[in-house]
């Protein structure tokens, strides 16, 4: 026990000058922080901030998912939006809380999950391919909702001329890149050999078409196929059978 | 070795010219190929989704402009020093590409690419625009107070955004006025030496 005391720092908080008081303490608070640095390092906190439903919070929700990374998912209600919105990067959502800071923007989040998991391409130049894709996806989503979003119900509008005039040129002009992409690339995933997160977004895009409008792809198979491949892998299955909306 | 790039894409700056000002930041070599309209119909089959700019890198093609400057720039540093940082990156383009979205109906008739009602459209669509986005950018400079959007150093969205606004202030010079902070930004990206050398040595263009 002489020992122990002689060699511990705790005799000179009682028997030291101010002085060293001081130093231990800094030295004390240095070492805290750099653990909880490399702590944070290795396992950051996450939370997605949404509202409680799917729309633009579920891709980067599968990808964690996906990636078998805990996060917290927050939803938030639209009593509260208005005040969470001015905390916001851009007053918009999905963000991305990681250890207290804010990403917007649910490509950005998505892609930010999944380069730090695998699920990005195993090259720059497949990275790159996955990015095309969606954003390719994105290009088509933005003419596709303008019938879309009049058969959700938001907004006025005849829901059947849209499909004609938007939903179908939309889909003819967007889904054979998918085919053409799924037979060049002939691993059944968009690609590379393996998942990335472009696959779980054209995934659920095509759940969502196939649960809302039954058979709208239906000269689509090999898009369809994919979806089903995408959505039995193990870690997303479960996902999408527990998920809360 | 290096690999050999090539970037095609008509004879204008457009939607090539971010991907041409990264290679000239990044001092990489390229062939810069501007397809004149025949020579367009020709090659439109052989891209990936009938679009242009493509990259071809060796040999194999990629799509989307905002999709090829990011591979161009993680190759060469300019796309944020940390995972943190390059999603900030990410999430600025997205942001700029939402609003270009949108922008694009009003400034479109500003360029006389399409016809239609310009003042009309500048206080439906270009104003409310303009006034959502730059804002975002105002804010975003003066909590990064390194003089650049994210970091301490250039990355591609501040090529991207510093070139939509010479572009903007090109064709509506006071268009841009209530946002100093944008305009010192696109002075500062394009005063960087080599970039400042592609700028005053490319081709004339029209947009």
């Amino acid at each position: 026990s002489t020992f122990l005391f002689k060699t511990s720092p705790f005799p000179l908080l009682f028997f030291s000058n101010f002085h060293s008081k001081v130093s231990f303490f800094v030295e004390f608070l240095t070492i805290c922080i750099k653990l909880r640095g490399y702590c944070r390092r290795i396992m950051p906190e996450y939370k997605l901030h949404y509202f409680g439903i799917r729309g633009l919070g579920e891709v980067p929700r599968q990808i964690f998912a996906l990636a078998e990374v805990k996060f917290e998912n927050v939803a938030v209600t639209r009593e509260d939006w208005p005040e969470f919105k001015k905390k916001t990067p851009f007053g918009q959502m999905p963000v991305l809380e990681v250890d207290g800071k804010f990403i917007p923007q649910s490509f950005a989040i998505a892609r930010f999950i999944a380069s730090q998991h695998g699920l990005a391409g195993k090259t720059p130049f497949e990275a790159a391919w996955v990015d095309a894709l969606a954003d390719q996806w994105k290009d088509f989503q933005n003419d596709f909702k303008k019938f879309w979003y009049l058969k959700l119900g938001f907004g006025e509008g005849d829901v059947d001329a849209a499909k004609v005039e938007h939903g179908i040129p939309a889909r003819d002009k967007f889904f054979p890149l998918v085919v053409k992409q799924l037979k060049k690339n002939g691993s059944g995933f968009l690609v590379g050999d393996a998942v990335t997160w472009v696959d779980v977004l054209v995934a659920n895009a095509v759940a969502d078409l196939e649960e809302k409008e039954a058979g709208f792809l239906a000269e689509y198979p090999e898009v369809v196929a994919h979806q089903k491949k995408v959505h039995a892998i193990p870690a997303l299955k479960k996902w999408l059978e527990t998920r809360p909306y | 070795a290096m690999p050999q790039y090539k970037l095609y894409y008509f004879a204008f700056r457009g939607l090539a010219e971010v991907s041409r000002q990264l290679f000239a930041l990044a001092e990489v070599e390229y062939e810069n190929v501007g397809l004149t309209p025949e020579q367009w119909k020709e090659f439109k089959p052989k891209t990936p989704f009938g679009r242009i700019p493509v990259l071809e890198v060796d040999g194999q093609l990629v799509a989307q402009s905002l999709a090829i400057a990011r591979y161009i720039a993680k190759q060469h540093g300019l796309a944020g020093k940390t995972p943190f940082e390059s999603a900030w990156v990410d999430a600025l383009a997205d942001q700029w590409s939402d609003f270009h979205r949108v922008f694009k109906k009003y400034w479109y008739l500003r360029l006389g690419v399409r016809p239609g009602d310009i003042e009309g459209s500048k206080v439906s669509v270009g104003i409310p625009a303009r006034d959502s986005f730059f804002p975002l950018i105002v804010k975003q400079l003066k909590e990064s107070t390194s003089g650049f959007l994210v970091g301490d150093g250039v990355t591609w969205v501040d090529v991207l955004i510093a070139n939509a606004v010479e572009d903007i202030n090109s064709k509506e010079p006071e268009f841009l006025s209530e946002y100093p902070e944008v305009v010192e930004h696109q002075k500062r990206v394009h005063a960087i030496p080599a970039l400042k050398k592609w700028i005053d040595t490319r081709p004339p263009s029209t947009n």
